[in-house]
């Protein structure tokens, strides 16, 4: 590249550090504690682990859910109360169409979704992803769900690839379950 | 001339409220389309630079709007703008001589595109543009010329890896109908013809880009564009090539890229470089885009 002329320098030196400022302030709209609540009111206590997902779990979780999981290893919190297993508190990240959307699952131990939280969603538009008519269509579904957009899953306009990715990204919480969790 | 660009861009930096989409390439358009009674303000900004023979820069502007009338069909509208500055370069027919302005109005576009396969929803994206060009300056020598153009354009857009990795390619041609005005006191011999000019323009182009950190995308396009008219049939083709940088966030984007011509053929010049077109086009482009969302 030859000289930048100074139309272009000049706006980047002054978007660059509103960029900076602009991620320093995403919205978070609920804590991981504050989820746990929401999702198992009940529950007296979580414990954490961590799942270490082998390759061949991996490629498992691929093709029951038909995308792939990222990352190797699954935070999880087993929810209790009085000893007995409530279900799984499952926290992830899929990509929205400019950051990392995250949101939390709970499953029941039978591998039904009981429900789901936006934590942080920081898009332009589909700000309705966080509302409860939206997450309510994931509630009771099961591996045996077609999880397809704009068919059992509504599509919300304008945040098209994030509604399509949190939906891709249930079922695989859901597969993760199968694969990996303890049902009891 | 640079006063006066930088006085506009930052016009638009300052005096809008600052919410966004995303436009990843700088010349390569994506097939999605805006939400329903959503509103963007995008200012573009092109720098044209380089012919070979003696000294040649332009700067084009589009300042426009886009709104979703619905959740498939969004309308723009843009005003343009021009400067130049050239010297030292005479082309029998395309270029009379030395010119320099700074940011004059060059025209307006309208445009609609619909949107048949969201690229999300549908995993394959098809939209088609269509658009109304009017300009009074000419691209090129940066004299008077009414020019009127329609354009139709097919988008399409694949998400790879969830949607890290976005593909897309257009294809579109334009019909042009032209006319100039007369120069007073050309160079001896100079051709300048005034009568109407029909022109027709294909381009082929493709782009890909990878989010590598969130909100930042890296990427390369190309675009090939072939020109034809009745006098000479064939007129120009060229390549260009390029990457792009773009960061997309929750309340603005923007898009730089650098378009360098590859190849290039058709009417040339004595004592041009060999295998580029640089009556109509330039050795490289660099495009700096901004998109506000209302």
């Amino acid at each position: 590249m030859r000289n930048i002329p100074g139309f272009i320098t000049l706006p980047l030196a002054l978007i660059t550090p509103a960029v900076i400022v602009s991620s320093a302030h995403a919205e978070d709209y609920l804590s991981i504690a504050q989820a746990q609540k929401v999702l198992f009111p009940n529950a007296s206590i979580f414990l954490e682990s961590a799942i270490h997902l082998s390759d061949e779990q991996r490629k498992q979780i691929k093709k029951i859910a038909g995308v792939r999981q990222r990352n190797p290893i699954q935070q999880n919190w087993r929810a209790e109360q009085d000893g007995q297993l409530l279900g799984y508190f499952l926290v992830d990240d899929v990509i929205g169409k400019h950051e990392f959307i995250s949101y939390a699952a709970a499953i029941s131990p039978d591998g039904k979704v009981i429900g789901i939280e936006i934590l942080s969603y920081r898009e332009t538009h589909g700000g309705q992803i966080r509302k409860p008519e939206w997450r309510q269509y994931f509630s009771g579904k099961t591996l045996n769900d077609k999880f397809k957009l704009n068919k059992d899953i509504p599509n919300i306009s304008g945040a098209t690839l994030s509604c399509r990715n949190v939906t891709d990204g249930v079922k695989r919480l859901l597969a993760i379950h199968k694969i990996a969790l303890p049902q009891a | 001339m640079r006063k006066t660009l930088i006085a506009t861009l930052l016009s638009g930096l300052f005096t809008l409220p600052a919410h966004a989409d995303e436009n990843l390439f700088g010349y390569i358009k994506g097939a999605e389309v805006l939400p329903d009674g959503a509103l963007e303000f995008y200012q573009v900004v092109t720098q044209r630079s380089d012919k070979g023979v003696g000294k040649y820069t332009a700067y084009n502007t589009e300042t426009e709007l886009e709104y979703g009338v619905s959740d498939r069909f969004t309308v723009k509208g843009a005003l343009k703008g021009q400067a130049i500055d050239t010297s030292g370069l005479l082309i029998d027919a395309y270029m009379p001589g030395d010119e320099k302005y700074g940011l004059k109005f060059q025209g307006v576009e309208i445009a609609g595109k619909y949107n048949f396969l969201s690229p999300a929803l549908d995993d394959f994206g098809l939209s088609v543009t269509t658009g109304l060009d009017y300009l009074v300056l000419d691209p090129h020598s940066g004299r008077d010329k009414d020019t009127v153009s329609i354009d139709l354009e097919l988008e399409l857009q694949k998400y790879f890896m969830e949607g890290q990795l976005i593909w897309a390619a257009n294809f579109g041609t334009e019909a042009t109908r032209a006319k100039r005005k007369p120069i007073d006191n050309l160079p001896e011999d100079f051709e300048w013809p005034t009568g109407m000019e029909v022109e027709i323009e294909f381009w082929a182009g493709t782009g890909l880009s990878y989010r590598f950190v969130p909100n930042w995308f890296i990427g390369v396009e190309t675009l090939y564009e072939t020109e034809y008219e009745t006098e000479v049939a064939m007129e120009r083709q060229s390549l260009f090539a390029g990457p792009s940088l773009h960061y997309g966030g929750a309340d603005y984007w923007f898009t730089l890229t650098y378009f360098d011509q590859i190849s290039g053929g058709g009417e040339g010049f004595d004592g041009q470089p060999d295998g580029l077109h640089l009556i109509e086009k330039t050795e490289q482009e660099i495009r700096f885009k901004l998109g506000l969302n209302f």
